[in-house]
């Protein structure tokens, strides 16, 4: 299983904090994003940062997650 | 007194925030310190709320490399980060930074330092909550 988080305007746009989609070899981020994208497209265009178990990735890393693996998509950062 | 790096939802206590500091050390001879608060008016509509969410290990591990750079980078004495999450009401603390080393200018620079990295970096989201309705903060630079 891989679980998905969301975090305030995107989590407010999807109206979850918490999806889980189910685990399958060779499974990235991006592909992770590509099912959910088009699913909720405006919520996905909030989305700037990308995290895997609690790293920032880049749009090229793409190496597969674990069975288990948390991944969030998450808008610029407005704290302070 | 707690943990040097902290998200909390209740209210701080700078003092005991500075005292906790000056303990660490008597070689320190300068404190710097940033206080971020709630204003009750944001583009032109008046704030009753603030409300911070965050994903919550992630800020917490981000807040503790950005004090460990900072106590690199400046060579700091000591450094503190606390920040509200939750419901802040306008005019109430949201985050609190106090820095310490030997003399005020790495003190002073470490602390404009942490406050502009800590809104780059960690993953922390700003809702205003007006009278008309609530409305996510865009980050400004």
């Amino acid at each position: 299983m891989i679980r998905v988080l969301f975090f305030g305007p995107v989590a407010d746009c999807i109206g979850a904090r918490q999806i889980e989609l189910p685990y399958r070899d060779g499974l990235r981020w991006q592909d992770v994003r590509n099912e959910l994208q088009p699913r909720h497209p405006e919520a996905f265009a909030l989305v700037s940062i990308v995290a895997v178990n609690g790293e920032r990735v880049r749009d090229e890393e793409g190496a597969p997650l674990a069975d288990g693996a948390e991944v969030v998509f998450m808008s610029s950062f407005s704290g302070g | 007194m707690g943990a040097a790096v902290r998200l909390q939802l209740e209210d701080f206590s700078q003092d005991e925030e500075i005292r906790a500091l000056r303990a660490t050390s008597q070689r320190i001879g300068g404190i710097a310190t940033f206080l971020g608060c709630a204003r009750d008016f944001s583009e032109g509509r008046e704030v009753c709320e603030i409300g911070f969410d965050a994903y919550r290990p992630m800020a917490l591990a981000e807040l503790e490399k950005l004090r460990a750079e900072a106590i690199a980078r400046f060579a700091l004495i000591e450094a503190r980060i606390v920040h509200r999450l939750g419901a802040v009401r306008a005019g109430d603390n949201i985050v609190f930074i106090a820095t310490g080393a030997e003399h005020r200018a790495p003190a002073l620079d470490a602390c404009r330092w942490l406050i502009d990295e800590l809104k780059a970096r960690v993953p922390i989201w700003k809702k205003e909550i007006t009278p008309s309705g609530e409305a996510w903060v865009t980050p400004h630079p």
